[in-house]
């Protein structure tokens, strides 16, 4: 079907006036400057700023360091970003990753084949975001409320898991510790694969683009003909098969199952996030905004460690920068409102 | 008598544009004014300045011995007026005696006295003649007893001049009867009323003298025997109705099995024993004012309300839809009424507006979705529908003006080519200009065999975009026109009962 172009009526004005057309412009410019590009300044003025300060920062082995410590928080944040672009959140990622590192410790400690302790871990994180999928989109519970609450549940659950010790093994050390190709560890391979698969999924599958949809209008979404809760719950639940991952590489890394493993990460991750440019308002973000996001994250803490400053300081600067970001991302909510 | 409120040669411009252009009225105690006029008239803006919400350029209000050029809310309180708006200003998890004192809850020392304020409650609801609990939750009673809530705080305050906002909009009409019955009983009391209505049966149960507004200036006044049913209209619409032309003739054949089809369709309590069928190539209007009904119809053709009793067929199949991801499989086609909260993904590209509900055909495997194919689905109604954007397929959709962003959904449905497509108001905040160019694109497509039911509250829209006219009123079909029976006059009357 398609409609001939002589039937509109081509005499009438023109709608819009060229001066709100100008304006609109310049808003829109305002909003697509690319967080990207500041964050890269930003990025680099931190590099600069550690290079000169110590010795110890600029050379190839801190860098691989700076890596390293990325891929435990990048791995958490691709699906956290794939969440909060359709407007939800995932703050159980910490307590279930400690979560699974228990389950796989009390599996492996207890002579369970390799493989078998590790799809016993993948099992729980999947299992983990399934019910938070389920909690929110069938009951209808607010996503903060809901892995608020599975936050507690699943750190307390590793911790019980493991008499609340730390549960240590040997024989696991091929995803955290073996340096595979230019000594750089499989952790941090597993971690550039994740990223590249969710940069495609969010550039180029229907399901980045209703996450992209859902967040931006759900009401619409839903209107629209998308299967709005069904999306929303494969989200959480890609968030699990993160987690369980992640509890992996920790696992094979430390060499042990602990109820404390992964503090703080969901604090990180959302951080990651949001000062990578995905809007608290839903709708915007991009993968390659975040993991520049992980990245300022990772190379602050590396240089506080370098420089000597207690690490205390760490979570001072990264809650300072989540401050900084969600007020960057109001904002520019201002800015493009009408 | 004399009046207790004067308002003399009211003047009010927004943006330049000047929508009063020196009004007069007059709210008598003891005495009903019906506050008549179209959407746009200027009612809402001239009983605003009287609230104190907007201050007039020009004019001079006086009530009682005192005289203003402007009032502000607070000196319009003191001074007695009160307005009761459509939608209500409580607060829904409050009790009835708070609402009433809300606001100005008796306290001293900074402590409330709560005996006070449930003794107010009792006097002013006594004095009402109303039975209601003044402890109960003001959200958990029916919209009619909210209403009287509302009424009685104005009271307590000791309003002696009160304007209700089309107050009947959303009440039953057994709440119409006790709302009137307690205004009469209000007049009694001297109490000056002005009643915003657009019903025009309502002029003549209620008021005592009417007044008209068309286009910012007063278009009739008097007693309201004076008046007949057509008059009003006629006072109502002047000669804009004669600017409102018949779409040319249709030229191309019906399909012969309906589209779409409703048989004794009832859902309680929005509507009840709706027949209609819509034809391929037919463009049907189901016209209404709000609350007639009309928008609750459409909601349930896509599948968004229950029928309770009835047949709905959609291209023959009676299957009930559940939401709308079912419905748009079967081919129907959706557009909200409120394009800004349900229509458009504001930050999101035009291309992916359009292309939204056809990912799944425009991708690769049903999965692999190209920024180029969605691009090419965007272009393909860009010309079309003449979407006036800079034609790049990554702007997002919330810099387009009103009526372009309503291009774009259209164009949405268009991509999916959806045979029936169902829309609410489908120009409201469309400027004039291109409401024309969105008709002729539905006339277009009506050619083509698209089937077609609009819900709409705009008469001059039935009149210039459709073939046949289905009229409700309070939940119920009053007419069905065709062709050139459908008339402003015809239809402002037949939806007026």
């Amino acid at each position: 079907m398609s409609l001939t172009g002589e039937e509109s009526p081509s005499a009438a004005p023109p709608a819009v006036a060229p001066e709100p057309l100008r304006r609109s412009r310049a808003r829109s410019a305002a909003a697509r400057v690319p967080e990207s590009a500041a964050l890269i300044v930003v990025l680099a003025a931190l590099v600069l700023f550690f290079s000169l300060k110590t010795p110890y920062f600029f050379n190839t082995d801190n860098f691989i360091n700076i890596l390293i410590a990325s891929a435990v928080v990048g791995i958490i944040a691709c699906p956290a970003t794939m969440l909060l672009i359709a407007g939800q959140f995932d703050l159980s990622v910490g307590g279930a990753t400690a979560l699974v590192t228990a389950v796989f410790a009390q599996s492996f400690v207890h002579y369970r084949p390799l493989i078998v302790s590790v799809l016993l871990a993948l099992g729980t994180g999947i299992g983990v975001g399934a019910l938070n999928g389920f909690l929110v989109t069938v009951i209808g519970i607010n996503a903060l409320i809901t892995t608020i609450g599975t936050m507690g549940v699943m750190r307390a659950f590793a911790f019980l898991e493991t008499n609340g010790q730390a549960v240590g093994f040997n024989g696991f050390e091929t995803l955290g510790v073996t340096r595979p190709v230019l000594n750089v560890p499989w952790m941090v391979w597993v971690f550039v694969a994740i990223v590249l698969l969710t940069m495609f999924v969010m550039r180029a599958t229907t399901f980045g683009r209703s996450l992209y949809a859902i967040g931006a209008n759900p009401a619409a979404a839903r209107l629209a003909g998308i299967r709005t809760r069904r999306v929303v719950f494969v989200g959480f639940v890609l968030s699990g098969a993160a987690v369980g991952l992640t509890g992996l590489l920790l696992a094979s890394q430390t060499g042990q199952g602990s109820g404390n493993a992964a503090t703080g990460l969901e604090f990180s991750a959302i951080t990651a996030v949001v000062l990578g440019g995905a809007s608290l308002a839903g709708g915007r973000g991009s993968i390659v905004g975040t993991i520049l996001g992980v990245l300022v994250i990772s190379v602050v803490n590396n240089g506080i460690v370098l420089l000597n400053i207690e690490s205390f300081w760490q979570d001072v600067v990264r809650g300072t920068l989540l401050i900084v970001a969600v007020a960057i991302d109001q904002l520019r909510l201002r800015l493009t409102a009408e | 008598m004399t009046a207790l409120l004067s308002a003399r040669g009211v003047r009010k411009s927004f943006g330049g544009v000047e929508v009063l252009h020196g009004v007069d009225l007059d709210a008598t105690p003891g005495s009903i004014l019906a506050l008549l006029g179209e959407n746009g008239a200027g009612k809402s803006t001239l009983v605003k300045i009287l609230a104190g919400d907007y201050v007039p350029d020009a004019g001079e209000i006086t009530i009682g011995d005192a005289r203003f050029e402007h009032l502000t809310p607070i000196t319009a309180r003191t001074a007695g007026v009160r307005m009761i708006h459509q939608e209500f200003q409580d607060a829904p998890t409050l009790s009835v005696a708070e609402n009433i004192s809300l606001g100005r809850l008796p306290a001293s020392r900074g402590l409330v006295r709560w005996r006070a304020v449930r003794e107010r409650a009792e006097k002013v609801l006594a004095q009402m003649g109303v039975d209601l609990d003044p402890g109960a939750p003001v959200g958990k009673l029916r919209v009619g007893e909210r209403q009287v809530v509302e009424i009685a705080r104005a009271l307590s305050d000791e309003a002696r001049v009160l304007i209700l906002d089309e107050p009947t909009a959303a009440l039953s009409q057994q709440e119409v009867e006790r709302l009137f019955a307690f205004l009469r009983r209000l007049r009694e009391q001297g109490t000056a009323i002005v009643y915003i209505t657009h019903r025009l049966d309502e002029v003549h149960a209620i008021s005592d003298r009417v007044q008209v507004l068309r286009d910012g200036s007063v278009a009739a006044q008097g007693e309201t025997t004076r008046f007949d049913r057509s008059s009003l209209v006629e006072a109502m619409i002047g000669r804009a109705a004669a600017a409102v032309s018949r779409p040319p003739a249709r030229t191309w054949e019906l399909g012969e099995r309906p589209a779409l089809e409703l048989r004794e369709a009832s859902s309680a309590p929005a509507f009840e024993g709706v027949e209609l069928r819509v034809h391929p190539g037919e463009i049907v209007a189901l016209y209404g004012k709000l609350g007639s009904g009309s928008a609750e119809v459409a909601e349930a053709v896509f599948g968004l309300r229950r029928l309770s009793s009835g047949v709905l067929l959609v291209g023959g199949s009676a299957k009930p839809a559940k939401g709308p991801a079912v419905s748009i499989g079967r081919g129907v086609g959706f557009v909200p009424a409120d394009r800004k909260r349900e229509a458009i993904l504001p930050v999101r590209p035009v291309a992916e507006n359009v292309a939204a509900s056809s990912w799944r055909r425009l991708a690769r495997l049903r999965v692999f979705i190209a920024r180029r194919s969605e691009a090419a689905a965007y272009r393909r109604w860009h010309d079309a529908l003449s979407i006036r954007s800079r034609n790049d397929p990554l702007q997002p959709v919330i810099t387009l003006s009103g009526g372009n962003q309503q291009k774009v959904v259209l164009a949405r449905w268009l991509e999916r080519g959806s045979p029936l497509l169902v829309m609410i108001e489908p120009t409201r905040g469309v400027d004039v200009g291109a409401r024309a160019e969105l008709y002729a694109s539905m006339r277009e497509l009506a050619s083509q065999g698209v089937a077609m039911l609009i819900a709409t509250s705009d008469y001059e829209e039935v009149v210039q975009v459709a073939d046949r006219a289905i009229v409700m009123a309070r939940g119920r079909i009053t007419a069905a026109l065709e062709g050139d029976a459908i008339t402003t006059s015809r239809l402002l009357t037949e939806a007026g009962g």
